[in-house]
C-alpha cells in the first residue's frame, strides 16, 4: 500500500477524544450512559455497513442478518459450550469473538451467489436472508430464540454494568473506525470506490471487482457479528425479536446517509443525531416520535442526498468557487 | 513493419447467437507502433477490442500478447498482463478528483502498487491534466474527459493501449491535442491501437491501419495504402473521400 493513512495529528486527537469519552460515564446519569450506548452501536454497525454499501456500493437491506448471526453465535457460545466459571469475563471475549466469526463464516459462504446481484436485486436478496436467519433461529430448537437466551452477567463487580458494556460499545467503536479508515485509505479501499462508481471499469482498469466485494461483505459481516455479539451481551436476556430486527438493518442506511455516505465521519454524524433525536428531545413525544423522524430522513433525503458532510462539501466548494471569481 | 509483434490474432472470431459480430480476423499490432482500426459503425471494432480485453470470449481463433495467449484469462488477468484500454464513452469516476481516477489505474496496474504518486504525476503530465488534479472528475469537459479516460489506462503503465474512439466529440484544436497525448504515450513506451472514425486523425497518426466491415477485415495497410484501397473506399470511406493537404502532405512523406 502506498498510501499514507497514519497521520500523528488526527491520530492523536482521536486519542484524546476517546479517552475523554471513556471517562465521560462518571459525569452521566445512566440514562445518558444507556444512550450513548445506543450511539456507539448504531455509529458502530453504519460504519461497517457502510464498508460494503457506502464504499462499494453494493447497499444491503438485511445486515440485521449479522446482528442476529453475532448474537446468537454469542449466546450459544457462551451458555453452551463453555463452564460457568468460564463464562463470565473471559469467556465473553470467547463468545463475541465466536459471534463475529459465525457471521463472517456465513457472509463468505452466502457471498458469491449474492454478490452476484447487482442494485436493488441484492438489497431485497440480502432483506431476504434476514428474514431467513431470523425465522430459523425462532424456530429451530436448538437454537431458541424463539424462547429466548440467558447470558451470565459479564460486567466486572467493581463496575457498573452500564458503564462496562459503555466501554466495551466505545471500544467497539473505536476499532471499527479504525478499520474503516485503514480501508477507505488503502489500495482495497479504492478498489471498492472503484466498484461503486462503475464495476465494469474498475475491471477493466485490473480491479479484482469480485474478490474485494467477497472481502468487504466478510469484513463488513465480521464487524457487525461483533457488535451483534455485544449487544446480545448488553441485554443479557435476548429473543429473536430483539436482535434480528429489520429497524437495524434500516437504520445503518439511514444514519450513513444522514451523515454522508462512503464517508468515515458520516455514519457517526448521522447515529449521534438520530439516537439524540428519538431518544432524548422524542423521548417523551412517543406519539410524535415516528413522525418526526421519517419526516427528518425524508427532508434529509430531498435537501441533501450527499448529507450532511455532502452539505458541507458543497458549501466550502462553492465558496472557493466565489473567492476565485471575486479575485478574477 | 519489422518490429516483433505485441499483439497477434489469428481467425478470431465472435458469433452472438448466429449473428457473426466478428469473422475469422487476423492481426498483428508491431511493439512500439500506432496502429488504427476502421470501419463503419457495427463494423464489429470494439467488439474486437472486447474479445482482446476479455470482456468477451472469442468463439474460435486465438489472441496472443507477448507471445501469450489470452483466451480463458479475465479482463482482471489481461489487465495486469499489460494491456490498457480507454472506452469509446468516457467512464470516469464522476465523484473522484481527476488525480483519484488516475490513482485507481497506477494503483491496479500492472507494477502493482509501486511508486503510484510518481506514476499518477506522469500519467496528468503526459495527458496535459496537472492543472485539473484536483477537479471533480465529473465536472470535466468532454475534451478533458477524453484525456482523463486515456491518463486512467496510461497510469497503469500497460505495454499496448486500446483506446477507442479517443477523438470523438472533440474540436479540431482538441483533436490536434489528443494526438499529440497519444504521441507521448507511445513515446514513453506503449504501443497504441486506436479505433477512430475521425480520418484526419486515424490517417495523420497510424503506421499502419486495419479496416473491419461487417466483422470482416477488408484491408490492411500503409495510411496511404488503405486511401487508396477501393474496397476501403466502397465500403466506408466513400468515393468523395478527401484528405485534407495537412493529412495529405503527411502520407506523401510515409
Amino acid at each position: 500500500m502506498s498510501t499514507r493513512w497514519f497521520a500523528p495529528a488526527p491520530t492523536l486527537l482521536g486519542l484524546c477524544a476517546l479517552a475523554l469519552l471513556a471517562a465521560l460515564p462518571l459525569a452521566l446519569t445512566p440514562f445518558e450512559i444507556r444512550v450513548a450506548q445506543q450511539l456507539f452501536l448504531a455509529a458502530a454497525m453504519s460504519l461497517a455497513w457502510n464498508l460494503l454499501g457506502g464504499f462499494a456500493g453494493y447497499w444491503s437491506f438485511g445486515h440485521a442478518a449479522f446482528v442476529g448471526i453475532g448474537a446468537f453465535a454469542a449466546g450459544l457460545v457462551g451458555t453452551r459450550l463453555m463452564p460457568p466459571e468460564l463464562a463470565a469475563g473471559w469467556g465473553m471475549g470467547i463468545a463475541v469473538g465466536a459471534g463475529g466469526l459465525a457471521s463472517a463464516g456465513i457472509a463468505a459462504l452466502i457471498a458469491f451467489p449474492l454478490l452476484r446481484l447487482r442494485g436493488i436485486y441484492f438489497a431485497i436478496a440480502m432483506l431476504g436472508v434476514s428474514q431467513v436467519a431470523g425465522e430459523l433461529s425462532a424456530n429451530v430448537e436448538w437454537i431458541g430464540g424463539g424462547l429466548g437466551i440467558n447470558l451470565p452477567d459479564a460486567a466486572p463487580d467493581w463496575l457498573a454494568p452500564e458503564t462496562y458494556f459503555y466501554q466495551l460499545l466505545l471500544g467497539c467503536l473505536a476499532v471499527t473506525f479504525v478499520v474503516a479508515v485503514s480501508v477507505k485509505q488503502s489500495r482495497f479501499g479504492y478498489g471498492l470506490i472503484a466498484i461503486r462508481e462503475d464495476e465494469d471499469t474498475a475491471r477493466m482498469l485490473g480491479v479484482p471487482t469480485e474478490r474485494f466485494k467477497i472481502v468487504a461483505y466478510v469484513l463488513s459481516a465480521l464487524l457487525v457479528g461483533v457488535q451483534g455479539a455485544l449487544l446480545a451481551y448488553s441485554l443479557g436476556y435476548f429473543t429473536t425479536q430483539s436482535v434480528f430486527r429489520l429497524e437495524f438493518s434500516l437504520n445503518m442506511i439511514v444514519h450513513a446517509l444522514i451523515g454522508g455516505i462512503g464517508t468515515l465521519a458520516g455514519p457517526i454524524i448521522g447515529a449521534s443525531i438520530m439516537v439524540v433525536l428519538t431518544q432524548v428531545v422524542l423521548g417523551n413525544l412517543l406519539e410524535l416520535h415516528l413522525f418526526i423522524t421519517g419526516a427528518v430522513v425524508v427532508v434529509m433525503v430531498l435537501a441533501a442526498p450527499g448529507g450532511i458532510l455532502g452539505l458541507w462539501h458543497d458549501y466550502k466548494h462553492h465558496r472557493a468557487a466565489r473567492r476565485a471569481g471575486a479575485a478574477a | 513493419m519489422s518490429a516483433e509483434p505485441i499483439l497477434e490474432g489469428v481467425g478470431v472470431g465472435k458469433e452472438f447467437r448466429g449473428l457473426r459480430a466478428v469473422d475469422a480476423v487476423s492481426f498483428s499490432i508491431p511493439r512500439g507502433s500506432i496502429c488504427g482500426l476502421i470501419g463503419p459503425n457495427g463494423a464489429g471494432k470494439s467488439t474486437l477490442f472486447n474479445l482482446i480485453t476479455g470482456y468477451y470470449q472469442p468463439t474460435y481463433g486465438s489472441i496472443h500478447f507477448m507471445g501469450e495467449r489470452l483466451e480463458g484469462l479475465s479482463t482482471v488477468e489481461i489487465a495486469r498482463r499489460g494491456i490498457g484500454r480507454a472506452f469509446q464513452i468516457a467512464k470516469p469516476f464522476a465523484s473522484l478528483s481527476v488525480r483519484e481516477n488516475v490513482r485507481i489505474g497506477a494503483l491496479f496496474g500492472r507494477d502493482g502498487p509501486r511508486d503510484v504518486e510518481r506514476t499518477v504525476e506522469e500519467a496528468l503530465s503526459l495527458m496535459g491534466l496537472g492543472m485539473l488534479a484536483e477537479r471533480a472528475a465529473g465536472e470535466l469537459t468532454v475534451g478533458n474527459l477524453r484525456k482523463l479516460e486515456v491518463a486512467r489506462a496510461v497510469a497503469a503503465r500497460p505495454l499496448l493501449l486500446l483506446a477507442d474512439e479517443p477523438c470523438a466529440g472533440l474540436n479540431p484544436a482538441e483533436t490536434e491535442e489528443m494526438l499529440a497525448c497519444l504521441r507521448r504515450v507511445r513515446t514513453a513506451g506503449t504501443t497504441v491501437w486506436l479505433v477512430e472514425h475521425d480520418m484526419r486523425a486515424v490517417m495523420s497518426i497510424s503506421e499502419r491501419v486495419f479496416v473491419i466491415d461487417a466483422g470482416e477485415k477488408i484491408a490492411e495497410g500503409t495510411p496511404a495504402e488503405i486511401a487508396a484501397d477501393p474496397r476501403v473506399i466502397a465500403a466506408y470511406l466513400g468515393a468523395d473521400y478527401v484528405l485534407t493537404e495537412h493529412t495529405r502532405s503527411q502520407l506523401a512523406e510515409q
